[in-house]
Order: structure tokens, then sequence, then C-alpha cells
């Protein structure tokens, strides 16, 4: 402002100059109050501008606040995962050694009944090559007998309908040698979520073991009924026959006694041979007991050991028996210094063996051959020689008497026990 | 022996056990029968085939000795001898649908031996 002082001598020239300076001065001015009014513009932009950031920057901080719960609720959650996974795993382990336990062919069947998933054993039990060949198969078809199928059919059909079942069933496999079990087989829905029929569980038992036994069972029970029956006809024709020939009523009644409780002690021996064999030197041994005395030396036995079937050693026991009764009453046995010898032997004539068997009474009485033929006598020559298919003969020789057969080995043997 | 039918006829009895046989040979001819024994099938074809007067066949089921049991020893004789009327004698219940042929009968053992002597008396009256 120096140059202004300098000019104040020419009015005119001064005058301009101080419009010229007011001009400035008040474009100045006005300058000024536009940077003014920019620089508050421009405060009150900054201050929107870190308002506005300081929103965001809340937000941002409440956002990570969020995720952070997230993201802990989120491990938290994996954790429990992982957790029902591991049990899952562990459940899944149980039910694979479980199934490997059991004996039991289980299956899982959609509900038309087709194989979903068989037990390890399935393959083998069904007759398959292995498991991947069974899936989608119809488990029916694998049932060829007709009431297994009925059964099997029924089950489904009250599988469907969400009931369980439970029956026996024969399976048939193999078309040339064929193969039978039998099984015991339960049948129940596995149910959806929605409470209704999903798939179908199917477990068979094997009880082959059970049936076989129970067969058995019947056919020894059968057995055992036709053995019954014939001693009972043994008994009717034992007391008929004594009666035939009986000389009092009181003496069939004694001899009728003694001839069942010599027919009992035969069956003890045939017991011990299971009911299908008669040790001989047993049934010897029977009959000495029954007529001996108790004296020693009273019987001389001798012969080698020898195994005879049912019928044989039966009617070889009654022969025994009515020998014996005979010695006690008028022979060997009925004196002090007799006795009696029994020998046995096996001989070969030819391809064929034979037994013979040989009673013989020694130092009894006089001997004379009866005048009537009596049920022992009877029973020796005709019923012996036909039951052993062999020659019999009894003799009487004063000395003593004397029996002697012979019969073809394999028509008298029986099964060793 | 269709020209005497008034006499009893012969009467082939086939056991195996010698006390049943005798017992049941007894009985037949206490009743006026003539009785030919055998123990087994095989003796008993043998008698059917050398005489020609049997005039009934009485047979046990249970028979180990020879080749066949009684069933199919009556199949046989009902069929190559026809006339020849079967009764089938056993212990061994009630024989099953196609162990007895055509027109034979059964008696369960032990029977009474006059219902036997009846069976049989009406049997042979019939196939006369």
């Amino acid at each position: 402002m120096g140059s202004v002082a300098v000019y104040t001598s020419t009015y005119p020239e001064t005058l301009m100059v101080d419009r010229h300076t007011a001009a400035l001065e008040a474009e100045n001015a006005h300058l000024r109050a536009l940077l003014a009014q920019a620089q508050r513009r421009a405060a009150a932009d900054a201050d929107r501008f870190a308002a506005e950031n300081a929103r965001a920057l809340a937000e941002a901080a409440s956002l990570a606040c969020l995720y952070e719960r997230g993201l802990a609720e989120g491990a938290a959650r994996l954790t429990r995962v992982e957790d029902l996974n591991t049990q899952l795993r562990a459940s899944e382990e149980l039910n694979r050694r479980i199934l490997w336990t059991t004996t039991d062919c289980v299956k899982i069947l959609d509900l038309d009944g087709r194989l979903i998933a068989v037990s390890e054993n399935g393959p083998s039990v069904l007759g398959a090559k292995d498991c991947t060949a069974l899936v989608g198969q119809s488990w029916i078809a694998f049932w060829s007998c007709e009431a297994s199928r009925a059964r099997i059919g029924e089950a489904l059909k009250a599988a469907r309908a969400g009931r369980a079942s439970r029956f026996q069933a024969m399976l048939e496999i193999g078309s040339s040698t064929r193969t039978v079990t039998w099984w015991d087989v339960a049948v129940t829905p596995v149910n959806g979520d929605d409470g209704q029929p999903e798939r179908i569980l199917a477990v068979s038992r094997d009880i082959s073991e059970l049936k076989q036994n129970e067969a058995r069972q019947t056919l020894l029970m059968q057995e055992l009924a036709h053995r019954v029956k014939n001693t009972l006809a043994m008994v009717q024709a034992v007391a008929t026959q004594t009666l035939r020939n009986a000389v009092s009523l009181e003496a069939a009644g004694e001899a009728l006694g003694a001839r069942l409780i010599a027919l009992a002690q035969a069956h003890d021996v045939l017991m011990q041979g299971s009911w299908s064999s008669t040790d001989l030197r047993k049934l010897v041994a029977g009959a000495v007991k029954l007529h001996g005395d108790g004296a020693p030396d009273r019987f001389r036995v001798q012969g080698p050991d020898l195994i005879l079937g049912a019928r044989p050693g039966l009617t070889l026991g009654l022969m025994l028996h009515e020998l014996g009764t005979n010695a006690a009453k008028y022979g060997a046995l009925s004196t002090p210094d007799g006795h009696v010898e029994i020998a046995w032997n096996i001989v070969r004539s030819g391809s064929t063996e034979h037994l013979h068997f040989r009673w013989e009474e020694v130092g009894g009485p006089l001997v004379a051959a009866p005048t009537r033929s009596g049920f022992g006598t009877r029973l020796i020559e005709r019923s012996l020689s036909h039951s052993f298919d062999g020659i019999v003969s009894l003799s009487y020789p004063s000395t003593g008497v004397v029996l002697t057969l012979e019969a073809p080995l394999a028509g008298v043997l029986g099964e060793a026990a | 022996m269709t020209d005497t039918p008034s006499e009893q006829p012969v009467v082939l009895l086939v056991e195996d056990d010698g006390l049943l046989l005798m017992e049941a040979s007894d009985t037949l001819a206490d009743a006026g029968f003539t009785v030919v024994e055998a123990t087994h099938a095989d003796k008993a074809l043998k008698v059917l085939e050398n005489r020609d007067d049997v005039g009934l066949l009485m047979t046990d089921v249970d028979m180990p000795q020879g080749s066949m049991d009684g069933f199919a020893l009556a199949r046989l004789v009902a069929d190559r001898w026809p006339a020849i009327p079967v009764l089938v004698v056993s212990g061994m219940g009630t024989p099953g649908p196609h162990d007895m042929p055509d027109g034979a009968r059964f008696i369960p053992k032990p029977y009474e031996p006059k219902t036997l002597v009846r069976t049989l008396r009406a049997f042979v009256r019939r196939a006369a």
C-alpha cells in the first residue's frame, strides 16, 4: 500500500486508484467469503464423513462380533456333530460285530421283498456266489418248498401292514445235491420317519439240528412202540402156549410167571444192547443166575464173545430158561453132583460161518425121553430152528440131556452195541 | 382148492419169530386150517412156486432175513397169484398208503387168536 501514498497529488488519478483498490478489496472479500464458505462446507463434509465412518466402523464391529459368535456356535456345533459321528461309528461297529458274532442270517429287504443287504453268511445260506449276487433278488424266490413260500408270503404281507411275525420254514438249496435246512424266521417292519414301514428286517436262525433231533425222536418212539408190540405178542404167545400144554391151572400160572421172568431177563440184556443186540455171554450168565443154586461149578460156560440179534437173543433166552427149568426139576441140576456144560463156537465150513451151540447135562440122574412134549420141547424143536434158520437137536441119552444148535452166523448176529 | 370149497384152505404162514410162528400155527391148526410155515419172504415164494394148493397168505412185516419185507411180499403175491387173499399182521402200527396191495387185510399185533380165525374164515368165504 506504500504506492497509494505516492499518488495522492493527482486527484483523478488517485480516485481511479482508489476505486480500483476498492474493487479489488471487494473481490478479495468475496473470495475470502467463498473460501470461508468452502472451508465451512469442507468441515461439514469432513464431519459427515467422520460420522459415517464411525457408524460404519460400529456396524463392522458389531458384525465382527456377530461373526465371532456365529463362529463359536459353529465350532460348538461341529464338535457336537463330531461326537455324534463318533457315537454313530461306534454303534455301526457294534452292529457289525453283533452281525459277525451271530450265526443267524440277517437280511434287510425293501417293501417288495427284494434283498437290500445281507449278513456275511447270507450267500452260503442262500446258495449264492457272494453278497452282490444277492442284492436286488427276491427273497421268496430262494424258497422252493410250497409251504415255506406261503409262510414267507404271509410274513411279508404282514410286515408291509406294520406287523411282525415268526415261523419255521424248510429251505432246499442246490439242484443236483439237494441240501435241506430248517429255519426259525422272524420278519419285522422297519419304520421310516413318518412311522410307516419303510423296509423289512428278516432274521433266520438255523434249526436244522433241532428238526433232525425231533425226527430222530419220532423214529425212536415208533421203533419203541413196534418193539413193545412185538414183546407183547411174544408174551401172548408164551401165555397161550403155556395154557395149551398145562396139566393144571396152578402149574400153568407158575410156569408162566417163571417164563415171563426169563423173558424180562433176556430183555435186560437186550436193553444193554440198545434194543438191537444181545450179548450171548450175558444171556447165558442170566440163565445161570436164574437156575443155578449158588453152588460153584453148576454151570461150566465156554465160548467166544458173540453179539446176537434181538430176536435170536430173546428166543435163546427163553430156550435157556426151559432147559434150566427142566434140568432143575428132572436133570443134572436136581442132584448135588450134577452140572451143565454150555459151550459155543464159530465154525467155518466153506464160505459160510456157523454158530455151534451145545448144552450138555452131566452127572444127573438117569434120563429118559419125555412121554409128552411140553412147551419147552416144542419151543426148542419147532421155534428155535425157525428163529435161527438152523438145525436143532434135542436128545436124551441116559447120561443127561443134550441140545445142539447149528445155525448160519449171518442169521443170528446182531450189531455190536 | 376151488374144487372143494367146503374144506378149510391151506394157509401159508410167514413169520420170522419162531415162537410167534408156532403159536399162530397152532391157533390155525386148531381151527382146522392146514398150515405151511415159512420164516421169511423168500421161503414163502418158494412154497408158492412149488405147490398150487395155497389158499391164503398170512404174513408178518418186519423179517430181516429175507430179501423183502411182508408188505413187498404181499404186493408180489397179489400181483403173481391174484386168487390168493393176503392178510398182513404186524406190530408196526397202521400201514402206509402204498404198503398194502388192493383187497389185502391188515391185523395189528398182538391179536386175539379167535379174531384171527374169524377174520381168516370170512376172508376165505369172500375170496371163494
